[in-house]
């Protein structure tokens, strides 16, 4: 393993830990949806980092799949934070109490 | 070689991808809102199509055994027919109990279409044998049921629902990715085959990223399965829920939690050569003994349920911990997604029914409800009776072979036992809850009068009702029918 490539996964394992503690600790739900997005955007670093250095490019492939299925998946979860926001003014997922657990 | 236009994934996309496109453009060109019914019947007839299709493929023995390899991203092969039938009837339970639930809500046509689509992803990820194939299929499973999960924009326990099961549903597929991206890095390979051809040959040095791979998968897929570290969200998640969304979430996604599972951990667990059965029969009593405990505890039916289907998650477990000692084991396991996709999906949708016509959830307001509502009441005690594994039905003969392949593999490895053990005294303490259900059901109460019941739900509790004596009574057809499409796990093992 060359040593550029270290740096890359060194980057994107910071990534991974950045947004399992976003995840852990706000409890804003746009916040979390920013975490979530990280740990995409770091496998996404990961994946075209190890197609540079392979004969094929099967991963930059995955990754622009994976950027496309990203954006919609936050097309949805803004879609539910909005309609959250509509009933309680705020977006605290602390706050959501209707069901217990 | 390409796959052929013919085979049993690609047709059922062009069915239920058409079927689910054309919804809403009919719904768009009609102008006014129209009747739930009619969309409902175009779905329901798109997935009657396709389940016809799956089997009339398998009759004419026109798919693989179980191929569980191959050099493309779709494989037409028996293993994935067998998922592809479970969550196709699933999926036809909900759109049929969907009928009544949906009478009087708004954009009927956008529910059915979205059940539409997250089949196809389901039915997908059964066939897949590409990483990217199967992180897609994963995806176009998951996004629709977020929207389901939150339909009733009004209720904000359906809001919330939403909400928690769409940030634990983005975790688990940020989660997947990251697994994909890694086994990607060190086998150079997204085919299934290959990466797995790639883990038994992996250099020492590596083994740590490879079995980190595997970890994030399970606790991918772990999500959806409703494994216990991982089952959070589920109980909120299924009681906040439209009722008939909550079946397909219960007998549906989570199913192809396992298949996917199956497809990628277990093959290649197997393949790195690791002591992960253990590790695996860990959770699945963990999974069982606390899906169980807690539901004894609760009040609101669904929720109930809820924790009823987090322990046949543990009891699903053990048959795949122990395939490597059983033949049994994997077999077992397969027989009892099939049973439980039916008997929970049936008890699901009875409830819709009972909700849609009386309004009640909570286990204090059932009382009586033998005599309002016969028919419904006979095919919830019915689906209870086997989810606990009462003799002439459906459960108790994979709940027989799943504590069997346990004894059987007793000789190979110490712990086997105590996982018969386990599912055995469990599967006695469901017993009282769901017989707590029946009591209340039969033997409280004063004389009420009979309630009329809706067509569609009184259709699918004969359909689910004669499914279960069926087997019970004969269940050697369909044991036979297991047997042919499990996979060998020898192929694999290094």
């Amino acid at each position: 393993m060359s040593n550029e490539l270290i740096e890359f996964v060194l980057v994107s394992v910071a990534l991974l830990g950045i947004g399992i503690y976003g995840l852990a600790v706000k409890r804003n739900a746009i916040r979390m949806l920013f975490a979530v997005e990280i740990i995409v955007n770091a496998a996404n670093l990961n994946l075209v980092a190890f197609a540079r250095f392979m004969p094929h490019s099967g991963g930059q492939t995955l990754a622009l799949f994976s950027i496309a299925i990203a954006a919609a998946e936050v097309a949805v979860g803004l879609a539910l934070i909005i309609v959250a926001y509509r009933m309680y003014k705020n977006i605290d997922i602390a706050d959501f109490r209707s069901l217990k657990g | 070689m390409m796959i052929e236009l013919t085979s049993t994934p690609i047709i059922i996309m062009v069915i239920l991808g058409i079927a689910g496109m054309i919804i809403p453009v009919i719904n768009v060109v009609r102008k006014e809102q129209g009747s739930s019914t009619f969309y409902g019947l175009i779905a329901f007839g798109a997935l009657l199509l396709s389940l016809g299709y799956v089997i009339y493929r398998f009759y004419t023995d026109s798919v693989a055994d179980a191929a569980i390899f191959s050099s493309d991203v779709l494989v037409d092969d028996g293993f994935g027919s067998f998922f592809a039938i479970a969550m196709l009837i699933v999926s036809i339970m909900a759109v049929a109990g969907s009928f009544n639930y949906m009478r009087d809500k708004s954009n009927p046509a956008i529910y059915f279409s979205l059940i539409l689509l997250s089949s196809i992803g389901m039915v997908l990820i059964a066939f897949s044998t590409d990483l990217v194939m199967l992180f897609v299929a994963w995806e176009l499973m998951s996004i629709p049921t977020y929207i389901l999960a939150g339909y009733n924009k009004k209720d904000p326990s359906s809001n919330e629902a939403a909400i928690k099961y769409f940030l634990f549903g983005a975790l688990s597929s940020g989660i997947i990715i990251y697994g994909i991206s890694l086994a990607y890095g060190i086998t150079g390979s997204t085919n299934i085959g290959d990466v797995i051809y790639g883990f038994s040959n992996l250099s020492p040095d590596m083994l740590p990223i490879g079995l980190l791979a595997v970890g994030m998968f399970i606790a991918g897929f772990g999500f959806k399965m409703g494994l216990v570290p991982f089952h959070m969200w589920l109980p909120d998640t299924y009681e906040g829920a439209p009722t008939p969304i909550t079946a397909l979430l219960a007998a549906g996604t989570k199913k192809a939690g396992f298949a996917a599972a199956l497809r990628v951990v277990i093959m290649g667990a197997a393949a790195l050569n690791l002591d992960w059965t253990l590790a695996l029969g860990v959770i699945a009593i963990m999974t069982m003994t606390i899906g169980n405990i807690a539901a004894i505890m609760q009040k609101n039916l669904t929720r109930m349920l809820a924790y009823s289907s987090i322990g046949h998650a543990g009891y699903i477990l053990i048959g795949i911990s122990l395939a490597p000692f059983s033949g049994l084991g994997l077999q077992a396991s397969l027989f009892h997604i099939l049973n439980h996709a039916v008997m929970k999906g049936a008890a699901f949708i009875a409830i819709a029914g009972i909700v849609t016509t009386l309004g009640i959830v909570h286990l204090d307001k059932i009382k009586g409800l033998g005599r309002k509502m016969p028919i419904t009441a006979f095919g919830l005690v019915i689906s209870l009776l086997a989810l606990a594994g009462v003799p002439p039905l459906n459960g108790f003969w994979s709940k027989l072979m799943l504590f069997g392949s346990a004894i059987d593999a007793t000789s190979v490895v110490w712990w086997a036992p105590w996982l018969a053990i386990a599912g055995v005294l469990n599967s006695a303490l469901s017993l009282a809850y769901y017989g707590w259900i029946i009591r209340k059901m039969y033997f409280e109460g004063e004389t009420e009068k009979r309630v009329k019941e809706p067509a569609s739900i009184v259709g699918v509790m004969i359909f689910s009702v004669i499914f279960m004596v069926t087997i019970g009574v004969y269940p050697e057809p369909i044991i036979q029918f297991v047997e042919m499409i499990t996979p060998s796990m020898t192929a694999v093992m290094p």
